[in-house]
């Protein structure tokens, strides 16, 4: 257990990392560089071999994410950000990654503020630490974090919803960087800016808009340390102490109702029948996702519903519920409430 | 019959002033099933129905629940390893996920009725004018019935039924935080089994 919370160390970090988001708040972008190149020394000496070669500035689009995706799957970094939402305090989070001397992979993304949150990836085996909560581990080949790891691992399976564009060069976090839109192919989503690094292709800044181009949503790099060893940290994890994997079997259900609209390159990932934590309610649901966003769809008898509909916004999320004859339709998800509301009066009986 | 029929088409239209009536509906399967299918046929002739009047998934979903074995199964993985077989009951397991969605923090930043209709009980003064944001305050300005369609987040005077309506919300909002970090957990699993027998 003491493995993780190397208390003083830690306190350190987020003592730095603190001095620098002020400095960006308050300085220019250039003081920040200078600070930053003060306080760690530019270890991004060799970036990878193989995409040093190629020349940056035909790459399409794709071909730069997938520069993200190679950099993200087979390097060591330490990479440090804070996510900002519209209305909210920022979140400072540190994110760590290394291939292991037997090739497997490690992960981790902390949570600096409060009394924290911890997950930790080993292969393929996601274990996670909160406060208040028993530690416990699952499966699954990305941790879930503020960052869609289909962005960071897997951008083909992007393409059927989302185009890239490339904009240009611009300077990011003190380095080059060359910028990108990610646009929904049917306007029914929220947009994305991309700013990867020129050098390295590692993420540097990321912004969700939405469709008036308003700011909700912005991740943005801070400290970028790309080296040839894992970080020390992964040694200190004993895989032993970790808690088991939980195996979850999934039970697919058959409902009596489907979804006929849904915007272009959204899947069901999930379906099934369960009663709600906190309520004991039960519930029939869908899990729907593009790969950078995921839209549940909850529908349960109308008696025990809420007694008229609602639309709010719960941080960037939608929340939408009507009540369509028996049934309560509720929508939850990261798209504008116009495509929230053709979800679900997009829903009838099935097999129709 | 039929006059139970007929008392039952004045208790939905509000005519009838009978308390005794409503339990001998409720006790009464076949009453029941028309005081449903009346309802069904208001919303048809109110076009409030376009969801199939067989569409109740009541009975089905409490029948499947009781079919329904806990979803969380151990791997004989970590079964198999003698420490963690000691100190954890699978059981408890299941029940910590469990625990960790509840947990998910949710916050409501506003609430914004859709079909709020305006408080009949809103006397029309003059005086008091409620504070609108972006309206300049200097002189009275007239009240007009659309000011009374804002629900206001905290007040002291909330209502139960507000209170279990935010209860319903958090849990639904909860329930989605939740299903995103389980998200990958399932199909990912299946992998693991079934590559399971080539790990040392």
């Amino acid at each position: 257990m003491q493995a993780f919370f190397d208390v003083k160390q830690r306190t350190a970090r987020a003592v730095r990392l603190l001095f620098l988001t002020s400095l960006i708040s308050a300085a220019p972008a250039v003081i920040h560089a200078q600070q930053d190149s003060q306080s760690e020394p530019e270890q991004i000496t060799e970036p990878n071999l193989a995409l040093a070669e190629v020349p940056r500035q035909n790459l399409s689009g794709l071909e730069w994410l997938e520069r993200l995706a190679q950099i993200n799957r087979t390097s060591n970094f330490e990479v440090s950000f804070v996510l900002t939402r519209a209305g909210e305090e920022m979140t400072p989070y540190l994110w760590r990654h290394a291939v292991l001397e037997d090739g497997l992979e490690a992960e981790q993304l902390n949570l600096q503020n409060g009394p924290g949150q911890e997950m930790i990836r080993l292969g393929n085996v996601v274990s996670v630490f909160e406060p208040d909560v028993q530690p416990y581990s699952i499966y699954a080949s990305a941790i879930s974090g503020p960052l869609p790891s289909d962005l960071l691992y897997n951008p083909t399976a992007l393409t059927d919803a989302y185009q890239f564009i490339t904009i240009g060069r611009t300077r990011v976090s003190g380095r080059a960087a060359q910028q990108l839109r990610i646009v929904s192919r049917d306007n029914k989503r929220y947009n994305y800016q991309v700013w990867l690094d020129e050098e390295t292709g590692m993420l540097l800044k990321l912004d969700m808009v939405d469709l008036q181009g308003s700011l909700l949503e912005q991740i943005q790099v801070t400290a970028v340390n790309v080296s040839e060893q894992p970080s020390p940290y992964f040694s200190r994890i004993n895989p032993q102490a970790l808690p088991g994997a939980v195996a979850m079997t999934p039970k697919p259900r058959q409902h009596q109702w489907e979804v006929k609209f849904l915007p272009v390159g959204m899947e069901e990932i999930k379906r099934e029948t369960r009663r709600l934590a906190m309520t004991g309610q039960v519930v029939e649901y869908k899990l729907f996702s593009d790969g950078m966003v995921d839209v549940s769809v909850y529908v349960q008898p109308a008696q025990d519903s809420l007694d008229s509909d609602v639309v709010l916004r719960h941080s960037t999320s939608t929340f939408l519920s009507l009540t369509n004859g028996q049934v309560q339709i509720t929508i939850i998800g990261k798209v504008p409430p116009q495509t929230a509301y053709e979800i679900a009066h997009s829903i009838g009986a099935a097999g129709e | 019959m039929t006059q139970q029929h007929e008392k039952l088409s004045a208790f939905m239209d509000g005519e009838l002033d009978d308390n005794g009536f409503v339990d001998s509906i409720k006790n009464d399967s076949e009453s029941l099933a028309k005081w449903r299918s009346y309802h069904v046929i208001r919303s048809g002739l109110r076009k409030e129905a376009s969801v199939m009047p067989e569409f109740d998934i009541t009975a089905q979903v409490a029948a499947a629940l009781e079919q329904e074995p806990t979803v969380l199964a151990p791997k004989s993985k970590w079964k198999s390893l003698p420490v963690v077989n000691k100190v954890v009951p699978f059981l408890r397991q299941s029940g910590q996920l469990a625990v960790a969605a509840s947990v998910a923090a949710a916050v409501i930043l506003g609430v914004q009725q859709v079909n709020q209709q305006p408080a009949a009980e809103e006397p029309f003064t003059t005086f008091q004018t409620p504070v609108i944001p972006g309206m300049p305050q200097a002189g009275m300005a007239p009240v007009s019935l659309e000011q009374s369609n804002i629900l206001p987040n905290n007040r002291a005077g909330d209502s139960d039924a507000l209170l279990q309506k935010r209860r319903q919300i958090n849990a639904l909002l909860a329930d989605h935080e939740q299903q995103l970090k389980l998200k990958q957990a399932e199909e990912q699993s299946q992998q693991a089994a079934e590559s399971e027998p080539n790990q040392p």
